[in-house]
């Protein structure tokens, strides 16, 4: 019965997982098909030697930390607003899912734009509104490119947690709240004992998905920022794609592929021994 | 005796029949890729025109998302180590190395020195499109020379003349900032390394071994450096704009000088009409420039299986009005003498800057990183130069070694 699910699986994923462990251990260069020479651990130690890589996963932290705690709050926020009765609750609950719909491409067009030095909407209403002295170059500075690319994508990312929240909220029964009412429960009461209680399991495992996409995108930075400037908001992911697409050097790319998921095995164990204890 | 006759008789009619060869009838198709910044450009009207004049042959172009230059290069590896390369396509110098390493081209020697087109393509194109080994596998289709576009209602207010070498460049970006107006639109975003090389390699060094730490190009490296850093003669956002940032800025009046090539000049004559023109990137004091090449060519395939009529196809694509024809749907300019003497496709101040740029016109070293130094390298650099982070020597340092090790 299982035979067809596990061949399944060992395709789409065991298949490409070797193959890239494989490549990790030969020098493979795109532009040379008839050479790929076993180099071992190579790729492996040249990467680890590289000062990118280590400026690449100390990116790849800030814009993971950053953007799935900000992400969390402000859907968390979201799906307690949505969860009240309101007008037109209804329409407000579709729109919030625009940006989670929208693809990342369009998102990072949208935001390089609003952004931009010259052109930007928030730079043309911060000055307006005297909030700013002048424009600011949001994108071609080290010490703000990375905010701004953390900016859009929470704005992407919120509507994921709004949503998953939203439906562990309506999962809690109301009984409990009017029980606590009565017993003289204040919000934060509820809220601290009845409302968190009833969504741990559903915000850890949103919390873990969250971190795992968001620690392997890099479509957004690439459509912004391309990673710089320099290499300011050069993530893990990025780097090593642009060592395999750009610089054609295969191996090195699935070195640091792999040293990626190395990385965020923790993260995926966590999740895979959730489920299974659910 | 008879039956012999009968025999060759019946053989030689029989190869003479469709079934016998079947190629007579059925023509030759050759897959054509390429690219066209305009995306409602097409070749069709070029295709149709070809057919017509070889019944033989049918053409069958693919339009290839260029992504940056990264994704039609990629596309085109994988098609070729996958046995599925096109017989011939649009390609740029930087990736020729790379095909070369990978004995992907056929050499067009024997075919271009035997055509009749030649003559009508100057030696400054045939000398660019030279490969290291001496050989010829790109045919000249397009070509871009990078000049600059300067304001010159804005400079009259200055009362400057427009800028022939570095100090004069420099006097008039100086003069040309104020406000919320810079005097040169630099683009240290992607594509930035073709406005960035008419600067280091102007007063005399060249991209070769040793050429870019060469104490004139560590020298204008720092000039060009500066002019962010030190002059503040460029946008804050210089170090991240691109090609629609300083377009854009120009367009806009935010900036009154900046490099680019013909393939701009309508849209800033309908701005500017008479107010801006072009003219060749500053020189060095004695008189040395370095012009920035930006090529279109094609090339056939070693592995295509009709390699003479994809030459037709590509040779016909560099012949006179019909090259003309091509680059009105490219937007750029003609590779042929002929055409360049009517052309009318732009008006004759950005040819001219152009044609005369022709001379001290340079390109990359055609080597398998510059793929590499173009997309990752020079940006990456050069942003963390302009912001300050690594000083200007060490970047040439690092394309040096990227280079030459």
């Amino acid at each position: 019965m299982l035979a067809p699910a596990l061949a399944a699986a060992a395709i789409l994923v065991l298949l490409p997982v070797i193959d890239t462990l494989w490549l990790s251990l030969h020098d493979v260069i795109l532009y040379r098909p008839r050479v790929r020479p076993f180099i071992g651990l190579g790729n492996y130690t040249r990467a680890l030697a590289d000062p990118v890589f280590w400026e690449s996963l100390t990116n790849s932290l800030v814009w993971v930390i950053c953007a799935v705690s900000l992400q969390f709050t402000l859907g968390f926020a979201t799906a307690l607003l949505l969860n009240r009765n309101f007008a037109w609750r209804g329409i407000a609950r579709a729109l919030v899912v625009v940006p989670w719909a929208l693809p990342s491409v369009i998102i990072g067009l949208i935001w390089t734009w609003m952004l931009d030095f010259n052109l930007g909407v928030l730079n043309n209403i911060g000055v307006l509104l005297g909030i700013l002295p002048h424009s600011v170059p949001w994108l071609a500075q080290s010490s703000t490119a990375m905010a701004g690319v953390i900016l859009a994508v929470v704005w992407q990312g919120f509507p994921f947690f709004a949503v998953t929240l939203l439906a562990g909220l309506q999962a809690i029964p109301g009984e409990l709240y009017e029980a606590a009412s009565i017993d003289g429960a204040g919000a934060w009461g509820k809220f601290r004992h009845i409302t968190l209680p009833g969504l741990a399991g559903v915000i850890a495992t949103a919390l873990l998905l969250r971190m795992i996409w968001v620690a392997n995108s890099l479509d957004l930075i690439l459509v912004m920022t391309g990673g710089g400037p320099g290499t300011a908001t050069q993530t893990l992911p990025l780097h090593a794609f642009l060592t395999a697409w750009s610089g054609g050097n295969y191996g090195q790319g699935s070195a640091l592929a792999v040293l990626l998921t190395l990385l965020l095995l923790g993260v995926v164990v966590s999740y895979v021994w959730r489920n299974r204890a659910e | 005796m008879k039956r012999r006759t009968l025999l060759t008789g019946a053989a030689a009619t029989l190869a003479a029949t469709p079934l016998a060869r079947p190629h007579a009838q059925k023509p030759v198709t050759i897959r054509w890729w390429y690219h066209f910044d305009d995306p409602k450009a097409t070749p069709d009207e070029l295709v149709a025109a070809f057919e017509k004049e070889n019944p033989g042959i049918r053409i069958e172009p693919e339009n290839i998302p260029w992504g940056g230059g990264g994704d039609y290069d990629n596309r085109l590896y994988t098609s070729i180590i996958a046995n599925n390369a096109p017989d011939a396509a649009m390609v740029k110098f930087n990736n020729l190395a790379r095909l070369m390493e990978m004995d992907a081209l056929a050499p067009l020697d024997k075919w271009i020195d035997a055509w009749p087109g030649k003559r009508d393509i100057t030696d400054d194109l045939w000398r660019l499109h030279t490969a290291p080994d001496g050989k010829r596998y790109y045919m000249p289709l397009q070509y871009v020379v990078l000049y600059l576009y300067v304001r010159l209602d804005l400079l009259a207010k200055q009362n400057l003349k427009v800028p022939t070498n570095f100090d004069e460049f420099l006097t008039a970006a100086k003069a040309l900032t104020g406000g919320e107006q810079w005097g040169f639109g630099m683009r240290g975003g992607s594509g930035g390394h073709d406005s960035w090389m008419p600067f280091a390699f102007g007063t005399g060094a060249k991209p070769v071994k040793g050429g870019f730490v060469s104490p004139a190009a560590l020298a204008q490296n720092r000039f060009f450096i500066d002019l962010h850093r030190v002059h503040k003669v460029t946008p804050p956002s210089a170090p991240t704009d691109a090609f629609l940032q300083i377009v854009n800025n120009l367009k806009a009046g935010r900036v009154a000088m900046t490099v680019h090539h013909i393939s701009t000049a309508n849209t800033m004559v309908e701005t500017f009409g008479d107010a801006i023109t072009a003219v060749p990137v500053p020189r060095g004091p004695n008189g040395s420039g370095f012009a920035t090449f930006g090529d279109g060519s094609t090339c056939v395939f070693s592995a295509s299986r009709n390699p003479e009529a994809a030459w037709k196809w590509i040779s016909w694509l560099s012949t006179g009005p019909n090259n003309v024809l091509y680059n009105k749907a490219a937007g750029q300019m003609t590779v042929t003498t002929s055409g360049a003497a009517n052309w009318t496709l732009h008006p004759k101040r950005f040819v001219d800057a152009t044609v005369q740029s022709l001379p001290i016109a340079g390109v990359l070293p055609n080597l398998p990183q510059t793929a590499d130094f173009t997309r990752v390298v020079w940006p990456q650099n050069t942003q963390k130069a302009l912001l300050g982070q690594i000083q200007p020597d060490d970047m040439m340092q690092a394309f040096e070694k990227l280079f030459f090790g």
